[in-house]
């Protein structure tokens, strides 16, 4: 080898070394313990794929949910976990290995309830700890899994049902099993990469029964086929080996989706839906599928296949079958006849009966679990199950700010970012019916807009008049039609408040808040009538207007200029005006490496310069997962990718930061991904964040949160993201570096929240503390550290818990200062726990870590709204603390007190001759403590009459809480009680004159010492 | 041509130990090893604890004594009254009742599952075989920015309600160094049942050649701790359950 090539390499090796020094950090490392705070709402809940019993343990219960994860429950539904939070939050199936029920336990992803907005699975996951960890068993693309079946006898077979995929070919589908509890996998029915498995059952009472219901369906982004000739129902009775379609007495033709049931107490009944053109319905077989009798066609039987085709039997009687539904059915008769199920929300997808109990049913809708204690007549909510599925979220600039947003078939709402108590159900408010979508808030009236489902209503809502108004565009006089997408777009000008926009194939403006509207487009979409799909559904016609597509799906006003605006399409164009609307561009062409016509979810006009925008594009409905992000900063002229391979899971929206351009957040359908650096490296955020499809972000201006809009896990915050906008090369090579904090406002606030049960989920406030932000380079795990608040001349206001976290950490500060020694008593002072608060100013912070010491400075500033002056304030301060000393004073006396009866009482007992000396101050002590403190009763009902402790100490609480200054009742109180307190020191003054003197004389004479005493200042260290 | 081969070697070793496979039992010894010996760590009859813990704002002095036979005390000193506010004689499991200030008797089951909690100390990873104990390696995890290996250990189940339940808990070890510096336990009753808790600990110290976690906090309260004693001199009367008051 040449030396040229020696020095070649050890220049590479140089530069990979000097490349090596830009520290990047990824994912928890950089956000170290920055913390998500899951606010829900449970109320409305969301969509319930699949539910599983526990075979012998009633309390237990899992919860497949389309797109929360999975749920467990171990008191018998009254409470639900997480227990999926890491992986695909979509489901198909839970599975419960009925050998090992309390440990094993196999999740397929992928919902199976087929609907436009379903989300995507990514294979086979199993537990063996009940659901504490989770391994993947393969099927990584298989998109939808629905069924699972394990041999009673025998855990290493099973069979796994895979539904596919929804929206392309794939030959990943069929019935697969395993031998060898999961290890290898064998495809053993297959039909081809159109049909899949929509339910495969295995006879309880003999594993090498199974029954599989094939079923060849497709969605497209403008529509739906269910059925074909390639649906069947088929049989094996060799464990998979054969299969042989049993349709004897089924309808002849094409078929779609079937619904499959054997009764667990008899094997040879056999229950199935059948979607047909003709003869549709609930079929029943008494030879264990040999032949087929056609029992019901009721509406409730046959409605919408592709989204109800579950048939579930009572564990105990053959004859009692519910089927899910709009609203679920239940037969009494062996499926003759059927009535409705108890009222809840509708939209019915599983059922479960009681291991135990028939009469006790869970029910999975679209909106929760619902329990049922008298055989599905009545329904009851679980409360605490916080999976609601947002479209759409926005913000408003209230204190505490609103989110606004709309659901998967639970409308649209409003609730506080913070509340009294926490984020309750109570706190939230209906503005909308139907499936809800986009929730904008006016920027200056009280007025909500609002809408359902393909713009049908565009509601106006006037929140102090309590009025509504529909405002939906409609169709001018010989022109087109308007299409809205089932998600229509809506928005609110930057520039003038009353202006909003709608889009439908055109852009329509409103100057007036909807009352009237001008088009200020062309058709802005492909107009391409093959995507107009008028009858969709396939064997089953299902117009819901959820196909509606070439509509524009993302309008965004440059905050900039209001002359640009951006249109993003479904049908995939990015068009632009810079001139209000007169002329329009397509600018998608000029996107490099995006396939033709993919669906525009967001486009985020830069509030940084007015030729920039961010456009995230989803080609999902087109069996396209990859990730698009584009950046252009000349108008679409040119479009640069973003995308790197950190990102995981096609993206659906992007937030740029108000501060630094550089700080990007991206919602995709597998969380949220934070980039630092304009796009280079990606970090997924995971601390309290679960792998949970991100619709919409928004960053609210003055407090700098991070609200996702999330379709499963409802809102989702981070708190004040100011300290990643602060975050460069320079920081991140230093050990310790102190982010710069906003000044901490000391609120003035106290109110009554509380009330909900505690099976109802209530969200987490934000802290309202001062917050002493910084970045560790290494964790903290060996050696002392420490975080102390002082004042400006050093002295300790308060320590606190530090964080240890590489990267950054988080510690509050709830302004209290060290809380006052209180003299003992035998029971508590409550008041006597108060810390008084520290005042407005700057206060120093230092980090003790080892032998370094670190230290920042932190503002605290009094709240802008108070209308206490600053004299006030002074006069406060003063009283708080001349209390907080009388308490302090009072401890210390009842201190010298109780030394002096122990000594007394100690020598007594041991030198019974010294009684007269002894007792006399054991007497005289303990007649001035009882007036001191309470020495008897307890906490509660059999409290002592309050003496002069619990009177000082609720009057210094009482003062040290409050923010005004003393009333002139308050500072007589003080006057009263102090001059009781000195009277106290004096009488203490007397007996140390005369019966402890006389004590301590005869311990001299005895060569003992006196009673220990601290000083004054020990004992309050102490 | 030396040089440039022994970098390339360099880089291999690297590379290779970087994958080197750990198992769950070679990172529990190495953390006996790094904290002070598996031997030392067997001699260990007793320790008593002093600290603060902080919570809802408050900071109370405390006391804990915990002992190789299971028994075990907590004292702590709330305005200026000092008792012993909960206890484990190694029969009863006992504490004061908040609003009497008396003793009370724990119930049935919490006391059985103390009576196993027994057999933890002073770590369930210690011998654990022998305590019956299994212990598997999860993975490589990331928490408090820090990489680490996850630990799952599998006790003796409890009972709760009536149920007999799985008793797990996860340990995340720092890959560097190997002591855990996050514990993970699911909480066992209540409407928060199966949502864990996270415990993390810091600050190891050397006391007399073992090293202990000065401080552990969690999202309900923080213990930092001034003073271990290891193997120290107990009266009976600390753990008992104060008869007839």
């Amino acid at each position: 080898m040449n030396k040229q090539f020696i020095i070649a390499s050890l220049a590479i090796l140089f530069s990979i070394h000097l490349q090596a020094q830009e520290v990047v950090l990824k994912g928890k490392e950089l956000f170290g313990n920055l913390e998500a705070r899951q606010i829900g709402p449970a109320l409305m809940s969301g969509r319930i794929i699949d539910l599983e019993n526990h075979p012998t343990n009633d309390r237990i219960l899992y919860a497949g949910t389309a797109g929360g994860g999975v749920w467990k429950s171990s008191n018998g539904g009254a409470s639900f976990s997480s227990v999926f939070d890491d992986h695909a939050q979509s489901i198909g199936v839970v599975k419960i290995d009925p050998n090992d029920p309390d440990n094993t336990i196999w999740v397929g992803t992928g919902e199976i309830w087929t609907r436009n907005s379903v989300s995507i699975g990514d294979g086979l996951y199993k537990s063996t700890d009940g659901g504490a960890n989770w391994k993947k068993m393969g099927f990584e693309n298989s998109e939808r899994i629905g069924s699972i079946e394990i041999n009673p006898k025998n855990s290493n077979e099973i069979y796994v049902g895979v539904l596919g995929a929804l929206w392309g070919d794939s030959e990943e589908r069929g019935v697969y099993k395993t031998v060898d509890g999961g290890k290898t996998w064998n495809k053993i029915l297959y039909v081809n990469e159109k049909t899949g498995v929509n339910d495969l059952i295995m006879d309880p009472n003999d594993p090498n029964t199974l029954y599989a219901a094939m079923w060849e369906f497709r969605r497209t982004a403008w529509g739906f086929n269910s059925g074909g000739p390639n649906s069947a129902l088929y049989k094996s009775t060799d464990a998979g080996k054969t299969w042989n379609k049993i349709h004897n007495g089924f309808p002849k033709g094409d078929l779609g989706r079937f619904a499959l049931a054997i009764a667990p107490s008899n094997s040879k009944i056999v229950y199935a839906v059948v979607e047909s053109k003709e003869d549709k319905g609930l079929y029943r077989s008494d030879d264990a599928g040999a032949s087929w009798k056609l029992l019901n066609g009721d509406f409730g039987l046959v409605v919408r296949p592709f989204y109800f085709s579950r048939i579930v039997v009572d564990p105990k009687n053959p004859d009692i079958l519910v089927k899910g539904g709009l609203f679920g059915s239940i037969s009494r008769d062996g499926g003759k006849t059927f009535k409705n199920l108890g009222s809840m929300h509708p939209d019915i997808h599983d059922v479960v009966f009681d291991i135990n109990n028939s009469d006790r049913m869970y029910v999975g809708t679209d909106g929760g679990v619902y329990r049922s204690w008298d055989g599905g007549s009545t329904m009851d909510m679980v409360d605490n199950l916080p999976i609601s599925q947002f479209y759409h979220i926005s913000v408003d600039n209230e204190e505490p700010y609103n989110i606004y947003g709309g659901l998967q078939d639970n409308g649209s709402w409003w609730g506080p970012s913070s509340s009294p108590g926490g984020i309750e159900a109570r706190d939230w408010n209906r503005v909308g019916y139907g499936d809800g979508f986009r929730v904008l808030k006016h920027p200056t009236k009280n007025i909500i807009y609002s809408e359902m489902q393909g713009a049908q209503n565009v509601w106006r809502y006037d929140v102090d008049k309590n009025y509504t108004k529909n405002i939906a565009p409609l169709p001018i006089k010989g022109e087109a039609d308007l299409r809205f997408n089932w998600n229509a777009p809506m928005a609110v000008s930057n520039h003038q408040p009353d202006r909003f926009y709608m889009g439908s194939q055109f852009l329509h403006v409103s100057d007036d808040m909807g009352d009237n509207w001008k088009k200020i487009s062309p058709d802005l979409t492909t107009n391409d009538p093959a995507k107009q799909d008028k009858e969709s559904g396939g064997i089953s016609t299902d117009k819901s207007g959820a196909e509606t597509h070439t509509t524009i799906f993302t309008i965004a006003e440059s905050p900039i200029d209001q002359k640009v605006i951006w249109v993003g399409t479904d049908d995939g164009n990015v068009q632009v005006t810079q001139d209000g609307g007169a002329t329009w561009t397509n600018t998608v062409a000029n996107i490099q490496g995006l396939p033709k016509n993919t669906w525009v979810y967001h486009i985020e006009a830069s509030s940084h310069h007015k030729g920039t925008a961010y456009a995230v594009f989803d080609g999902h409905a087109s069996g396209d997962m990859n990730t698009y992000v584009y950046k252009t900063s000349d108008f679409g002229k040119t479009w640069k990718s973003l995308v790197t391979d950190e990102i995981i899971g096609f993206a659906r929206n992007i937030q740029e930061d108000y501060v630094n351009e550089d700080l990007l957040y991206l919602g995709t359908e597998f969380g949220l991904f934070i980039t630092i650096n304009g796009g280079k490296n990606w970090s997924r955020f995971t601390n309290n964040m679960p792998a949970a499809a991100v619709h919409f972000i928004d960053l609210q201006k003055k407090t700098n949160d991070l609200v996702l809009g999330t379709h499963g896990r409802g809102v989702i915050i981070i708190d004040d993201i100011s300290p990643l906008r602060q975050i460069n090369q320079e920081i991140l090579v230093k050990d310790v570096h102190f982010f710069d904090p906003k000044p901490s406002i000391i609120k003035e606030e106290g109110g009554f929240g509380g009330g909900s049960t505690e099976l109802q989920f209530i969200g987490d406030n934000p802290s309202s503390s001062a917050k002493i932000i910084y970045y560790l380079k290494k964790r903290h795990t060996f050696g002392k550290m420490t975080l102390s608040v002082q004042d400006q001349n050093g002295t300790e206001i308060v320590s606190l818990v530090p964080g240890k976290a590489k990267g950054i950490n988080i510690v509050t500060w709830n302004f209290r200062k060290k809380g006052p020694k209180v003299a003992a008593g035998k029971t508590f002072t409550f008041s006597g726990f108060t810390a008084p608060r520290a005042s407005a100013g700057t206060y120093k912070i230092v980090l003790k870590k080892g032998k370094k010491q670190y230290e920042s400075a932190i503002t605290l500033q009094n709240d802008p709204t108070s209308l206490i002056s600053e004299k006030d304030r002074i006069a406060h301060n003063k009283t708080t603390q001349e209390l907080f000393n009388d308490m302090e004073d009072l401890a210390y006396l009842v201190h010298k007190i109780d030394q002096n009866i122990k000594k007394a009482e100690a020598v007594l007992k041991k030198v019974p001759a010294s009684q007269k000396v002894t007792s006399a101050v054991v007497k005289e002590l303990n007649a001035l403590k009882e007036t001191l403190v309470v020495t008897t009763g307890d906490n509660y009902v059999d409290e002592a009459e309050p003496q002069l402790r619990e009177k000082l100490s609720d009057l210094y609480g009482e003062v040290a809480e409050q923010f005004e200054k003393p009333s002139f009742a308050q500072l007589e109180n003080q006057e009263v009680l102090e001059a009781r307190l000195n009277e106290a020191k004096a009488t203490y003054e007397k007996i140390n004159g005369k019966q402890i003197a006389k004590f301590n004389k005869y311990l001299e004479k005895s060569g003992e010492t006196p009673a220990k005493i601290l000083s004054k200042e020990e004992f309050i260290k102490k | 041509m030396n040089a440039l081969k022994s970098i390339t070697v360099a880089l291999v070793l690297a590379i290779s130990t970087s994958f080197y496979a750990q198992t769950a039992d070679e990172i529990v010894n190495n953390y006996f090893e790094n904290t002070g010996g598996k031997e030392n760590w067997e001699k260990l009859e007793g320790i008593t604890m002093k600290g603060v813990m902080k919570m809802q704002g408050m900071e109370i002095p405390f006391e804990q004594v915990m002992m190789k036979d299971g028994r075990q005390s907590t004292t702590i000193e709330l305005q200026g009254n000092k008792m012993i506010w909960a206890a484990y004689d190694g029969k009863i499991s006992w504490s004061r009742n908040q609003q009497t200030m008396e003793a009370e008797k724990s119930d049935n089951e919490a006391t059985e599952n103390m009576k196993k909690q027994t057999k933890d100390w002073p770590s369930p990873f210690l011998n654990y075989k022998e305590k019956g104990y299994a212990i598997e390696l999860i993975g490589k995890e990331t928490v408090d920015g820090t990489e680490t290996f996850k630990i799952k250990v599998t006790k003796d189940p409890i009972t709760v309600n009536g149920q007999s339940q799985p008793n797990i808990s996860h340990y995340y070890f720092d890959t560097e160094n190997f002591v855990p510096i996050i514990i993970e336990e699911e909480i066992q009753e209540g409407p928060m049942k199966g949502q864990k808790i996270k415990m993390s600990i810091s600050d190891y110290q050397e006391v007399e050649g073992l090293y202990f976690p000065f401080s552990q906090s969690s999202q309900f309260q923080s213990m930092d701790f001034k003073e271990f004693d290891l193997n120290p001199e107990v009266e009976a009367s600390l753990f008992a359950f104060p008869e007839g008051k």
